[in-house]
């Protein structure tokens, strides 16, 4: 990684959105991915149920075409994922249209027994038909130095 | 008076535990603690108010800051307005000198945290900077060492004449409490640990098996 200033990183991305998506939520992939990660709660594996939504984790699978920005800075080469995370604020359910957003959520650093490591949040946001957010997932990217 | 000196919650970019949930689990088993202090990440949370997780568990819930500096991590005790003014808490290059120094002058306290530990350690970098000035107390134990850290941090702490404080450095809701420190006085709030930890009158306590 060459010399480069966090902070002025953090203060020039965050926040900005460099994708956007519209998706409409498939039933039979939430379906499989709920019977997939093993869940039992019948709000997720039964159609039939009359509370019936994505599973927990579903929203991470939704990718989308760019991981970062195209002129986003080399923070590192070596990389490895971080985790994700989910924020729900109401149901997603089969039929949904939803559009999403991709943004910067977050830069910074930390040191840890193998040295600095600097952390890139990739924070995809969806929202409903209403405009109103449905989830967050914010997934971290992680650059070795 | 037992507390955890060294906890995270989900403020932590790394810490997947509810301050709720620490105190469910410590009630829920029995742990001997009276309390714990949330030392999150590269950051003063001035927002959380844990007072009526206080009441409802009756447990001392106090916050505190762990900090990254060129000697490696150190929690800082007793953070205020002027010692958030004082350095950037989220740079991972704070001089150690600086954080003491700065921390002393407005009323709070520092410690080095798992000293023993590789890179982010103070006696890892003893071995090539030199001891610095103005340490009194390290975390001797703490609850996410590997083995030989601890061991590390005991006998280095004990060469340097440091007091050890000990804490779990829990990120997950079951760790808490690995780690800790008795007091012989009571402590009723963040200014009374800082006299406590001043004072010396205290051991690091180790569950760890």
């Amino acid at each position: 990684m060459a010399d480069v200033d966090i902070r002025a990183v953090r203060d020039e991305w965050v926040g900005r959105v460099f994708q956007e998506i519209d998706l409409v939520v498939d039933q039979h992939r939430m379906l499989e991915w709920a019977i997939t990660a093993g869940e039992t709660d019948p709000r997720f594996i039964d159609p039939e149920h009359p509370d019936f939504q994505a599973s927990t984790a579903y929203p991470t699978h939704i990718n989308a075409a760019r991981m970062l920005p195209d002129d986003f800075p080399n923070l590192g080469e070596r990389g490895i994922d971080g985790g994700k995370a989910v924020e729900w604020h109401r149901p997603m359910r089969a039929g949904d249209h939803l559009h999403a957003t991709v943004q910067i959520g977050d830069v910074y650093e930390k040191t840890g027994r193998s040295g600095t490591m600097v952390f890139i949040v990739n924070r995809m946001s969806f929202y409903d038909s209403e405009k109103r957010l449905v989830a967050e997932v914010d997934w971290r990217m992680i650059r070795s130095t | 008076m037992i507390l955890d000196l060294h906890t995270h919650s989900v403020r932590s970019d790394d810490g997947r535990a509810k301050v709720a949930n620490y105190c469910q689990w410590i009630r829920k088993k029995e742990l001997p603690l009276d309390g714990f202090v949330l030392t999150e990440h590269r950051q003063w949370d001035a927002e959380s108010d844990y007072r009526a997780l206080e009441d409802e568990y009756g447990l001392l819930i106090l916050k505190a800051s762990e900090v990254e500096t060129d000697y490696g991590h150190v929690l800082v005790f007793g953070v205020n307005d002027d010692l958030t003014h004082a350095f950037d808490f989220a740079r991972i290059d704070n001089p150690l000198t600086a954080v003491i120094e700065a921390a002393d002058r407005c009323g709070a306290f520092a410690a080095p945290c798992h000293p023993g530990r590789r890179n982010v350690g103070m006696f890892s970098h003893y071995e090539r900077k030199g001891p610095v000035a103005g340490v009194e107390v390290v975390e001797v134990f703490n609850g996410g060492s590997i083995p030989g850290e601890d061991d590390l941090s005991v006998q280095e702490a004990a060469r340097f004449g440091y007091k050890g404080i000990g804490g779990s450095d829990s990120h997950i809701v079951s760790r808490i409490g690995l780690c800790a420190t008795e007091f012989q006085d009571d402590i009723t709030s963040i200014d009374g640990l800082v006299t406590g930890l001043r004072g010396g009158r205290f051991e690091a306590r180790t569950w760890r098996t």
